[in-house]
């Protein structure tokens, strides 16, 4: 299929590629601001606080359980895994299942979400579609199908005009995603503009800091440090140390100084 | 607070120093944890009284720090001026309050200063810095008993804080009961590998507790202590020390007492060469090869 080319009028540019950009840049600012202006302090979970910690030990141990003697290895493999006794074996947490209805902090949570994200997406969109609609905005660099053509093309009839070329409101959510870096950028990380971040956790689900069933947690730790074995890392120190002189550096050559600046 | 009427030269006239290095200065120590309090009320005094308006936000967190070594250096009048204008700016913050606390320890008005801590708590309960200042007003009114059960019960529930394990450790080798100091450094060893500073409190802590396998042990930790930093002079004399006390033991075979002796034997060399680096160019270096060796002897342990 020949390939028309297009010459848009500059004036495209000027009026509509650059404003489209500048309205996403600074809702999404706006957007940040309201964010933090909303945002309510999370309310830690004493237990869950104290799990996290005792499965980061727990890891620790695993890994780095080489550089203490036995002896005090075993004793605390001991503690976490014994048959009987063992902590991972002993604790058993109540599961609450966090039904995102019934849950009110999460309710509002979620409301607060939607109102700041995904409503301003719906009528920005919206209103640049009705805006700006009837011309195309730009041309992808890459060839598309033509199965894009009626969700990039929104309002242009024209059978023959490669898929490639775009309307405005393609254009909009490609800045959407694309102005992520510079917000990262004047916002520094984390922040609340980051939107493409907001449907990554949705899409994961209620997936917070530690995972709704501390049991799992607990029992794929005690499998994993079952199996751990002790292999002293200091089995052959001296023989290390002494193949060789020591290496005292510059300390004894010169005065130390010890001034403020 | 100045008498004569003299002016005491200030900081920025001593070492010719900007207002900017002082400020660049305070938040090293900040982030390194130093405790040289005279210094950071010098450096701070000065920041704060005549550049606090350049200093923008970083005023808050230099008024936290200056307060806090003041409190130190017994400046009272310094401490009370900051605690005041955080207080003004941050009214309802848990983190000024236990600033208030710690100045009520300040001033040994212990149970003033339990309330306020008191209160912090019962508003958050998971806030780790007020539950640690009320252990160290039981160190510090004498009761190590209580202070080590307390301690004992924090860290059940925050076993990751290594502050804390190390607070423990000392207050343990301080009642004597060297095994629970020595399994509160495990812990420290293992969260920090590289750290030779815990591998050598360790090894000393094992080389008290005595006995055969002890000793071993703490000539296996000096000596790690030694492979991670090769100019722990401590560790080094720590390692003579240890392996001249298993070579001389009555207990042990052949093989391990010509090991031991092999061990001792070249740390002893090394510290004779570091010796002999360090007098370096001065006329003495001689005498004090001679003090040196005749040390090493004096430290040989005899067993009776």
């Amino acid at each position: 299929m020949a390939d028309p080319e297009l010459l848009l009028d500059s004036s495209i540019r000027m009026w509509v590629v650059l404003p489209i950009v500048f309205i996403t840049f600074f809702v999404g600012i706006i957007r940040h601001y309201v964010t933090q202006l909303l945002h309510s302090d999370k309310k830690v979970d004493m237990e869950q606080v104290s799990d996290s910690q005792v499965l980061l030990r727990s890891r620790i141990l695993r890994e780095n359980g080489k550089y203490i003697p036995r002896q005090s290895f075993a004793m605390r493999k001991h503690f976490f895994n014994d048959a009987e006794t063992g902590f991972f074996k002993k604790a058993k947490r109540k599961v609450v299942a966090k039904n995102p209805m019934t849950d009110t902090s999460m309710l509002t949570d979620m409301m607060k979400g939607n109102l700041t994200n995904v409503l301003p997406m719906i009528v920005i969109g919206g209103w640049i579609n009705w805006a700006f609609s009837g011309f195309v905005i730009t041309k992808v660099p890459f060839p598309l199908t033509l199965r894009f053509k009626p969700m990039l093309q929104r309002g242009i009839d024209l059978l023959s005009l490669d898929a490639s070329w775009v309307s405005s409101a393609s254009w909009y959510f490609l800045n959407v995603f694309g102005l992520r870096s510079m917000y990262s950028l004047i916002l520094g990380q984390d922040n609340a503009a980051d939107q493409s971040r907001v449907m990554q956790d949705q899409m994961t689900g209620a997936a917070m800091a530690m995972p709704p069933d501390p049991n799992k947690a607990f029992k794929s730790e005690w499998e994993a440090l079952e199996i751990v074995e002790h292999k002293w890392a200091l089995e052959n120190v001296e023989e290390e140390l002494m193949s060789r002189d020591l290496n005292f550096g510059p300390i004894f050559s010169q005065d130390l100084k010890c001034a403020m600046f | 607070m100045l008498s004569n009427g003299k002016k005491m030269a200030s900081v920025s006239d001593m070492y010719d120093v900007g207002w900017e290095e002082m400020r660049d200065k305070l938040r090293k120590w900040r982030e390194d944890n130093c405790r040289n309090s005279e210094q950071i009320v010098d450096v701070g005094d000065e920041l704060i009284s005549e550049h606090s308006s350049k200093l923008g936000d970083d005023v808050w967190i230099i008024y936290e720090q200056v307060m806090i070594a003041a409190l130190d250096c017994s400046r009272d009048d310094l401490a009370l001026t900051c605690l005041q204008e955080l207080r003004k700016q941050f009214p309802d913050s848990h983190r000024v309050k236990r600033l208030s606390g710690m100045r009520l320890e300040a001033l040994e008005r212990y149970d003033e200063a339990n309330k306020h801590y008191d209160a912090i708590l019962q508003d958050d309960p998971t806030n780790t810095a007020a539950r640690k200042r009320k252990i160290s007003i039981l160190k510090a009114q004498g009761k190590s008993a209580e202070a080590i059960r307390e301690l004992n019960e924090y860290l059940e529930q925050f076993v990751g804080d290594q502050e804390a394990w190390h607070e423990l450790s000392e207050l343990y080798i301080n009642e004597h009961d060297y095994g629970k100091a020595a399994f509160c450094l495990e812990e420290l060893m293992m969260t920090n590998p590289h750290n030779h500073l815990y591998c050598e409190q360790y090894a000393e802590v094992k080389y008290t507790q005595g006995g055969l396998e002890n000793l071993e042990l703490s000539r296996k930790y000096f000596a790690q202590a030694l492979r991670l930093n090769n100019r722990n002079m401590r560790a080094l004399f720590g390692l003579y020390m240890s392996a001249s006390h298993i070579a001389a033991s009555p207990k042990v075979s052949a093989k391990v007492k010509k090991d031991n002796m092999k061990y001792a034997a070249w740390a002893a060399a090394q510290i004779n060469r570091a010796y002999k680096l360090a007098g370096h160019g001065t006329k003495e270096s001689k005498c004090s090869m001679k003090a040196v060796e005749e040390m090493l002897e004096s430290m040989q342990i005899t067993m009776s």
